[in-house]
């Protein structure tokens, strides 16, 4: 064995290392917001004056509430809190987890020309976290319910630890996120982390089924928060600056604990991917009947989905976890209409909304194919359907099995919100695939489909549209009549399959598809 | 008894113009190419060659002029001329996540073309690449990628063969196999285009060349011209 080499007199030290992978997030960020032109760069400005006015306003507005910090709903809210807590951290996890370690400030391909170390790309990923939707609505929802619990009094102090608290909760998701995917990089790493979340899963379910889940939330470490805020409140000083200095101590430690594992994933090789870009398919034969074209294009697609690492995960976290969730909360049927939203806008986000990237630099060669433009994309929009319907139905399935029979309205609500879901968000995304596409390689399983605040944007408008739509089939389903769901949804299905039927008529443009193709292909 | 009349040339353009945005990427070209031709088309990075070649797939539509394919307007027709053309692009070109075969497979389909295993078979082997037909293209080298690319463009035997950068990263053994498919295109009646940087695989395969510069043809000549030291000089002199 080589005996390993002493480090140069030149190199520099480790401090001088750590210094510099901080230093270089600045002008990595500013690479970044360069490629953005004039119009996005003025949108990007007013969505983050919204966002942190929104933030500010979760803080603020709830203390002002008439029975704000009183005794009561407040106080019985207080009682919820740790549980809350805990909440933002589990959302961590699983968002930092399902995206492969945490977002890429700079693409796996771009980043190949540049000495980026992976203690910037950590900090990057750090940085990018709060880019999604779910961390968001979670952080205002834990501020807005600290403010309404505990009032205005010193409210600035009473919300300091809540804030530093859901920046230990992304530093610690996104330390166990570089770990776990470690653990998936080694040999039979697959098969340990099916075995990670199968024991997880497993044992959420001991729980439930053991009824203490209320009794294990009730000792929440997280409970020292809300007694923090309380000495704030108190003016308990001495108490509340020890509280604080350890919640900072905290912070800084796991921002650091970040970097080791991130180094060792640089280290490790990719199995999973290699093994799928390297495995042999049969083939298979050429389909001759009705619709053949179509059926061979389907074929390709697919494959595009499902052998690609980040969309297999994706699909399975999506198939799995608001169904699981739903199942451990017991959810009755008119809250698990919300599902079909939840689960359509998560799964469009996959690759759907820039649904040509699966080509790749493919699409030159595809675009040469004798074939009318609109069956590849009738192809894409069956696949993109397809996998957002999959994951639906998981789910469904899953929440059914605490939620018992539903009604006929119920049944009729869920089918309706179902359908008119997919309709909506396939063709809102293939509008978005058409009108913005990026060149984006779903190869690796940090990859997403748009850069991070496309992806934002994307999140917040499907999460906004398919929310309202779950919430209004909800409604419905409290009715005796089961043909109210199905009369509400003719509109939805209408507005969409127009919508379909715009993007395929701007598709069947040789400009358009150019343009779309030249993009994709990078 | 009249003669039979001439069959039109395979590819007539006429003021080809092509635009982004601001930018003018090809500029007023004409360019004529007869059944069983090879014709070069070299020049800088930036000259408007791929476009040209993108335009003649069916990739990028023209902005102004006329692209005529075996006497098909490609405005009107462009599935017919589709049809009719074998493209090998000059990035990339594969589905990342499909197999080769599956590529042939999809080709064969849409062009209707039957009992077209054997050649799909006989092809790959040329290219050295019948034992990755299964595997998917997302694991390949960017050679491997360049002789899959040209494989595709070849398959359907088409009447008008484009080949863009086909010798770009290609072992020798790669580039043989080109030149003879190149080759056998002729034989049977196709006109090739063939965009390169590398002056001699073009004299190698092409019989004349055409020099484009910022969107335009500079220079045509008969590509033996363009051999040695003399065609090196004419070539450079052609560029600046």
């Amino acid at each position: 064995m080589p005996a390993p080499t002493a480090p140069s007199s030149t190199e520099p030290g480790h401090l001088a290392r750590v210094r510099r992978s901080i230093a270089d997030v600045g002008p990595l960020l500013r690479f970044r917001a360069a490629a953005l032109r004039g119009s996005a760069r003025r949108r990007i400005a007013v969505v983050a004056g919204i966002l942190l006015g929104c933030t500010v306003a979760a803080a603020i507005v709830p203390a002002h509430v008439a029975d704000a910090g009183q005794e009561g709903r407040a106080g019985e809210l207080l009682l919820l809190l740790p549980s809350a807590y805990l909440g933002v951290l589990g959302i961590a996890i699983v968002s930092a987890a399902a995206a492969g370690g945490g977002r890429e400030l700079l693409q796996r391909d771009q980043a190949v020309a540049f000495p980026v170390s992976p203690t910037t790309d950590h900090l990057g990923s750090l940085l990018l976290a709060p880019l999604n939707i779910a961390w968001l609505l979670q952080t205002w929802a834990v501020l807005g319910a600290t403010a309404y619990a505990w009032g205005p009094e010193r409210l600035g102090w009473v919300q300091l630890p809540i804030v530093l608290w859901v920046l230990i909760a992304t530093a610690a998701a996104q330390v166990l996120a570089w770990s776990y995917e470690c653990v998936r990089r080694l040999r039979h790493g697959r098969f340990a982390t099916l075995a990670i979340v199968v024991a997880g899963v497993g044992l959420a379910g001991l729980i439930v089924a053991a009824g203490r889940v209320t009794a294990l939330l009730d000792q929440a470490p997280t409970i020292r928060l809300a007694l923090l805020s309380a000495a704030a409140r108190d003016g308990r000083w001495g108490e509340y600056a020890a509280g604080i200095t350890v919640l900072v101590l905290v912070l800084v430690l796991a921002v650091a604990l970040g970097a080791p594992p991130a180094h060792r994933l640089a280290r490790l090789p990719a199995r999973e991917e290699s093994a799928l870009e390297t495995s042999h398919y049969a083939p298979r034969p050429t389909p001759r009947a009705r619709a053949a074209d179509l059926r061979m294009l389907l074929r390709l697609d697919r494959a595009g989905v499902w052998r690609s690492v980040p969309l297999r995960c994706g699909v399975a976290v999506l198939a799995l976890l608001p169904g699981g969730a739903a199942l451990a909360g017991g959810l009755a049927w008119d809250t698990l209409l919300i599902m079909p939203g939840l689960v359509g806008s998560g799964g469009a986000l996959l690759f759907g909304v820039n649904a040509w990237c699966l080509d790749g630099a493919g699409g030159f060669w595809r675009e040469t194919l004798p074939v009318r433009p609109g069956v590849p994309l009738a192809a894409r929009a069956v696949v993109l359907a397809e996998v957002l319907l999959v994951a639906t139905a998981a789910t469904i399935a899953l929440g059914a099995i605490q939620a018992g029979w539903p009604t006929a309205t119920e049944l009729a609500a869920l089918l309706c919100t179902t359908v008119v879901v997919i309709v909506m968000v396939t063709g809102r995304s293939l509008q978005w695939s058409v009108t913005t596409p990026y060149a984006a390689d779903l190869r690796s399983a940090r990859a997403t489909p748009a850069p991070p605040a496309a992806m934002f944007g994307y999140s917040v408008r499907l999460a906004t549209v398919t929310t309202i739509v779950g919430l209004l089939f909800a409604a419905t389903a409290r009715l005796d009549d089961w043909w109210v769901p199905v009369l509400l949804a003719v509109p939805f299905v209408c507005f969409g399959a127009l919508r379909l039927a715009r993007v395929a008529q701007r598709w069947d443009d040789p400009a358009v598809r150019g343009r779309v193709v030249a993009t994709v292909a990078g | 008894m009249f003669p039979p009349p001439a069959p039109p040339p395979a590819v007539a353009v006429r003021d080809l113009w092509v635009r982004f945005g601001e930018v003018e990427a090809v500029r007023g070209i004409d360019l004529t190419v007869e059944p069983g031709a090879a014709v070069g088309l070299l020049g800088r990075n930036g000259a408007g060659k791929s476009t040209t070649m993108k335009v003649l797939a069916g990739v990028f539509p023209a902005t102004e002029g006329t692209v005529l394919v075996a006497g098909i307007e490609q405005r009107r027709d462009p599935l017919r001329v589709k049809q009719l053309v074998g493209y090998c692009p000059d990035v990339g070109g594969l589905v990342p996540r499909a197999t080769p075969w599956e590529h042939l497979q999809l080709s064969a389909r849409l062009r209707r073309l039957r009992d077209w295993e054997e050649r799909a078979r006989d092809l790959l082997e040329t290219f050295e690449l019948g034992d990755v037909a299964h595997r998917v293209t997302a694991g390949f080298s960017h050679g491997m990628g360049r002789r899959l690319s040209v494989v595709l463009a070849a398959f359907h035997q088409p009447r008008v063969l484009l080949l863009d950068e086909p010798f770009d990263g290609v072992d020798p053994l790669g580039v043989e196999a080109t030149l003879k498919v190149v080759a056998e295109a002729r034989a049977s009646g196709a006109a090739v285009l063939v965009s390169t940087h590398l002056r001699d695989l073009a004299v190698l395969a092409c019989d004349d060349a055409h020099v484009m510069r910022g969107g335009r043809i500079v220079g045509s000549l008969p590509s033996a011209e363009l051999e040695g030291e003399t065609g090196a000089r004419a070539y450079r002199a052609l560029l600046d």
